[in-house]
C-alpha cells in the first residue's frame, strides 16, 4: 500500500487561490474561477434543468437503475487516483455519485418524496450544490472506477451529468467556457484562439522543418477539396506540439495520403463532452459542414484523447442520419501503414527507455490500446509498460478538462496526478508517450511539480525522430485498404 | 396460540411476502426493460458494445477473477455470503418439501451437510460483512443505515434455521424458534423489491443500462435548450 499524502499537502493541494471578495459576492467558494454562477434560488433551478434534462434525455433511465442497485460496497474507492492519493471518504466514486443519485431519489421518485413528507427532509440545498461544484470537478471523469463496480454503476457518467447540470446555473469553470465561446461564437472559431493566418503560417514553418530535418518535402494540405481526410488536431498542437504535427504530416505523406486542414474548422477539441450536452452538440454539428464544403470522406482526428472520443462516439449521436461522417484516428491510420510495410522507421534512433500512457478517452472501451504499442515496439529499443495500463490505465490527472484550468494546477499534480507520478517513476522511463494534447500538458506538469527526470512527448513525435522519407513529389493514391474504415 | 401464528406464517403471510416480491421484482424488470426500450429507439446512435457488455455482465456474476484484485477479503467473504444466501433458501429438503405439499412442485435438494455447513458459512460471512462496514472507513462513509442493517437481519433466518433443525441448542422452544424464522424469511421477502436487495434481478442487466446511458437521444440535447428557453442566446 502506497501511503496517502500527508494533510498539510493535501491542503496544500487543495488550497483556494481566488480573491475572497469574489466569492462572498459571487456565493460560491469553488477552487476554480466561474464567470457568472446565478445567485439565489440555485437548488430551485437546478431542479428544474435536472428535470428538463431528465425529460429529454436517457439519464433517467441510469438513475433508476443506480437509484435501485447501488450497493455501496466501496469497491470503487480502491480504485480512484484521488481517494488513493486522499484517503478521504469525499473521494470515493460512490459518495460523489451519491449527490446526483439522492437528489433523483428525493426529487424525482415517489417513494423519495413521500419519506421526504414523512420525516421533513428539505431536500437538496445550496449547500448540496457547493459541495457538487467541488466534486465533480475533482473528478476527472476518467471512469476507471467503473471496472471495479459490481452494480455497473458508471460514476463518469454521473459526473457527466452533474456538470451538465450545473452549467445550466451557471457554474462551469471559466477557463472552459471562454473558449468554448471563441470557438463557437469568436472570429478564430477554435478554442485557442489562433488567427487562421498565424496556423496557416505555422504550417508553411512545419514544412521548412520536416525538410531541413528529413530532407523531404512534405506539405500541410490547406482548404484542398475533395481531399480524403479532413484533419483536425487539438488546435494547441499548432502552437505547443509542433514535432506531434511534422510526424503525422510525415506519416501521411510517407503512405501517400490525400488529406487537408479546413481553414473554416481546425480544431478537435470539444469541451462539450466536459461539462454540456448542448455544447458537445453544437460543437460537433460544426464539422459536418466542413466536410461538405470541402467535400472530404472521412474526420482525421490528431492526437488528442477526448476529441477523438466525441467525434468517434458522439457525432453519430448528434448529427443528422447521413450526415456524420466517418471517424479515423491518426493512431488508427499510422498503425495500419505500419502493418501495410509503408513506414520505415529507423530502430536505431530512440535508445532511452519508452513507456506508454493510455489517454482514457481512447482506451477505457478497449479502442485504442495495442495499435501505439505496436508501433513503438517497431523502433523503440527499450520499451516498457507501466501498471496498470490499458483498459485499467491510471488517468493524467488532469482529465475531463481540468487540465484547461490553471488555477487547479496544484491540485492536479498533486492529488490527482500523484498515482502517475509514482507510475512513471517506478518504470524508469526517459521518455513518456502521450498521445493526447490534454494529458500531454498534464504531464508535463506532474514531471515539473515532482520533480521526476522525464520528457513527455506524443506519439508522433518519436514517430517524427525515427521516420525515414523518400522524396516523393506526386504522393501515389492510397489504396483503399491501408486505410481502416472508421 | 403459538401453532396458530405458526400456521398463519406458514400459509397466507407467507403467499402474500411470496407474491409481493415476485410481483414487485417483476415490476422493477418491466419498469427496466421499457425505460431500456424508450432510450434504445430514442438513440442517435443505436450499436452497442454488445460482446464487451457481455463480459462485463458475465464477468460480475462469476465474480470468480475479481476477489483477488481489489479487497480481497471483503470479496472473499461476499462470495461466500452469497452463495449460501442463494443457495440454502431454494435447495433446503425442508423448504422443498414445503412447496411439494403447498404446491406439488419438487426439485433436487442439497445433502443436509451442506446446507448445515453453508448456513454456517451465511451466517459467519455475514458477521465478518458487518465488522468490515463498520471498520473501513471508505465503506462506513458511504453507507446508509441499510448497509448496516441488512446483514444483521440476513443472519436471523439462517441462525433461527440453524436452530430449528438442532434444537437441543436452541434457546427457545421449537415452534417459538420456527416463528421467528419464518416471520423474519416472510418479512426479507417482503423487503426485497423495495431495497438496494432488488440488486438480485437487476445486476445482470446494469452493464448494458450504464452502456445505453452513454447513448444519448439525437434531439436530447436541442430539446433540453428549447425547454429551459435558452436556445440561440450566446454562451
Ligand atoms: C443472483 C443474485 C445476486 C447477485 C448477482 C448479487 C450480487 C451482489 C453484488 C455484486 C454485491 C456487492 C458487492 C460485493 O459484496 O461484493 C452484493 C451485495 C449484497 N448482496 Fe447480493 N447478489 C445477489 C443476490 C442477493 C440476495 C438474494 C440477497 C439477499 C437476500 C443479497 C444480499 C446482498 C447484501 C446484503 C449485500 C451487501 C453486502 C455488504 O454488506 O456489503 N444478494 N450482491
Ligand atoms: S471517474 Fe476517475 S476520478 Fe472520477 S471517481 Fe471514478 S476513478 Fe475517480
Amino acid at each position: 500500500m502506497i501511503p496517502l499524502l500527508d494533510q498539510d499537502a493535501i491542503l496544500r493541494a487543495k488550497a483556494n487561490t481566488k480573491k475572497p471578495e469574489t466569492m462572498e459576492e459571487q456565493g460560491l467558494r469553488v477552487r476554480y474561477h466561474v464567470e457568472n454562477p446565478l445567485k439565489g434560488g440555485r437548488a430551485q433551478r437546478f431542479l428544474e434543468a435536472f428535470a428538463a434534462i431528465l425529460k429529454h434525455s436517457s439519464y433517467g433511465l441510469i438513475l433508476e437503475q443506480y437509484v435501485r442497485t447501488s450497493l455501496k460496497c466501496a469497491r470503487c474507492a480502491v480504485s480512484c487516483m484521488l481517494y488513493e492519493a486522499t484517503g478521504d471518504p469525499k473521494d470515493v466514486p460512490c459518495y460523489r455519485s451519491a449527490f446526483l443519485i439522492e437528489t433523483y431519489r428525493r426529487h424525482f421518485t415517489l417513494a423519495g418524496s413521500l419519506k421526504a413528507k414523512l420525516f421533513g427532509d428539505p431536500g437538496l440545498t445550496d449547500e448540496t450544490i457547493e459541495e457538487m461544484a467541488d466534486s465533480f470537478y475533482n473528478c476527472t471523469a476518467c471512469r476507471k472506477c467503473v471496472l471495479e463496480c459490481p452494480a455497473g454503476i458508471d460514476h463518469g457518467l454521473l459526473t457527466h451529468l452533474g456538470r451538465y447540470i450545473l452549467s445550466e446555473i451557471g457554474i462551469t469553470p471559466r477557463a472552459l467556457v471562454v473558449s468554448v465561446r471563441e470557438q463557437v461564437q469568436g472570429k478564430t472559431r477554435n478554442t485557442s484562439a489562433i488567427p487562421i493566418p498565424a496556423m496557416i503560417d505555422s504550417c508553411e514553418f512545419l514544412e521548412e522543418e520536416i525538410e531541413e530535418a528529413k530532407g523531404a518535402k512534405v506539405k500541410f494540405p490547406i482548404d484542398q477539396e475533395g481531399a480524403e481526410h479532413l484533419f483536425f488536431a487539438p488546435v494547441s498542437d499548432y502552437m505547443m506540439e509542433a514535432d506531434t504535427l511534422c510526424g503525422i504530416a510525415a506519416v501521411l505523406h510517407q503512405i501517400g495520403a490525400s488529406w487537408t486542414i479546413g481553414t473554416k474548422n481546425f480544431d478537435g477539441i470539444n469541451y462539450g463532452l466536459f461539462y454540456s450536452d448542448i455544447i458537445m452538440d453544437r460543437v460537433l454539428n460544426e464539422i459536418p459542414k466542413e466536410v461538405k464544403r470541402l467535400k472530404t470522406k472521412k474526420v482525421l482526428i490528431g492526437e488528442c484523447g477526448h476529441a477523438s472520443r466525441t467525434a468517434k462516439v458522439f457525432l453519430k449521436t448528434f448529427c443528422e442520419e447521413g450526415e456524420s461522417p466517418p471517424v479515423v484516428s491518426i493512431i488508427e491510420l499510422t498503425h495500419a501503414a505500419l502493418k501495410a510495410g509503408k513506414l520505415k522507421l529507423d530502430p536505431n534512433v530512440v535508445t532511452d527507455r519508452v513507456v506508454y500512457h493510455d489517454p482514457c478517452n481512447m482506451a477505457r472501451k478497449g479502442w485504442i490500446i495495442d495499435q501505439p504499442r505496436e508501433i513503438l515496439r517497431a523502433f523503440c529499443k527499450d520499451y516498457v509498460e507501466m501498471t496498470p495500463n490499458g483498459r485499467e490505465n491510471y488517468c493524467c490527472g488532469g482529465g475531463g478538462g481540468t487540465v484547461s484550468i490553471d488555477e487547479l494546477r496544484p491540485y492536479r499534480t498533486s492529488i490527482a496526478g500523484k498515482k502517475k507520478a509514482e507510475q512513471l517513476q517506478e518504470t524508469g522511463a526517459k521518455l513518456v508517450v502521450a498521445p493526447c494534447a490534454n494529458c500531454k500538458k498534464q504531464l508535463r506538469e506532474v514531471v515539473d511539480d515532482n520533480g521526476l527526470d522525464c520528457e513527455i512527448v506524443g506519439l508522433h513525435d518519436l514517430i517524427f525522430r525515427a521516420i525515414i522519407l523518400q522524396e516523393n513529389d506526386s504522393p501515389e493514391k492510397t489504396p483503399e485498404s491501408t486505410i481502416p474504415n472508421e | 396460540m403459538l401453532e396458530f401464528w405458526l400456521e398463519l406464517a406458514k400459509g397466507p403471510i407467507f403467499r402474500f411476502s411470496f407474491a409481493l416480491c415476485v410481483l414487485g421484482l417483476a415490476r422493477i424488470v418491466m419498469l427496466s426493460a421499457w425505460g431500456a426500450a424508450k432510450a434504445y429507439y430514442a438513440a442517435g446512435d443505436k450499436e452497442l458494445p454488445y460482446s464487451l457488455i457481455w463480459r462485463t455482465t458475465i464477468h460480475w456474476l462469476f465474480p470468480i477473477r475479481m476477489g483477488l484484485r481489489n479487497r480481497p477479503f471483503f470479496s472473499i467473504v461476499s462470495i461466500l455470503f452469497h452463495i449460501g444466501l442463494i443457495i440454502v433458501p431454494i435447495f433446503l429438503f425442508a423448504h422443498i418439501q414445503l412447496w411439494y405439499q403447498g404446491a406439488g412442485l419438487w426439485w433436487p435438494a442439497i445433502p443436509r451437510h451442506l446446507a448445515e455447513f453453508l448456513t454456517v458459512t451465511t451466517i459467519l460471512s455475514a458477521i465478518l460483512l458487518f465488522l468490515a462496514r463498520v471498520w473501513s472507513s471508505a465503506s462506513r462513509h458511504i453507507s446508509r443505515g441499510q448497509e448496516f442493517m441488512w446483514p444483521l437481519l440476513l443472519i436471523i433466518p439462517f441462525l433461527s434455521g440453524f436452530f430449528c433443525s438442532h434444537p437441543a441448542w436452541s434457546p427457545l422452544s421449537y415452534n417459538a424458534m420456527l416463528l421467528i424464522h419464518i416471520l423474519s424469511g416472510n418479512f426479507i421477502l417482503l423487503l426485497i423489491p423495495l431495497t438496494k436487495i432488488s440488486h438480485c434481478i437487476l445486476t445482470p442487466f446494469s452493464q448494458f443500462i450504464s452502456e445505453l446511458g452513454w447513448h444519448f437521444p439525437k434531439n436530447s440535447a436541442k430539446d433540453v435548450e428549447i425547454t429551459l428557453g435558452k436556445q440561440g442566446q450566446p454562451i
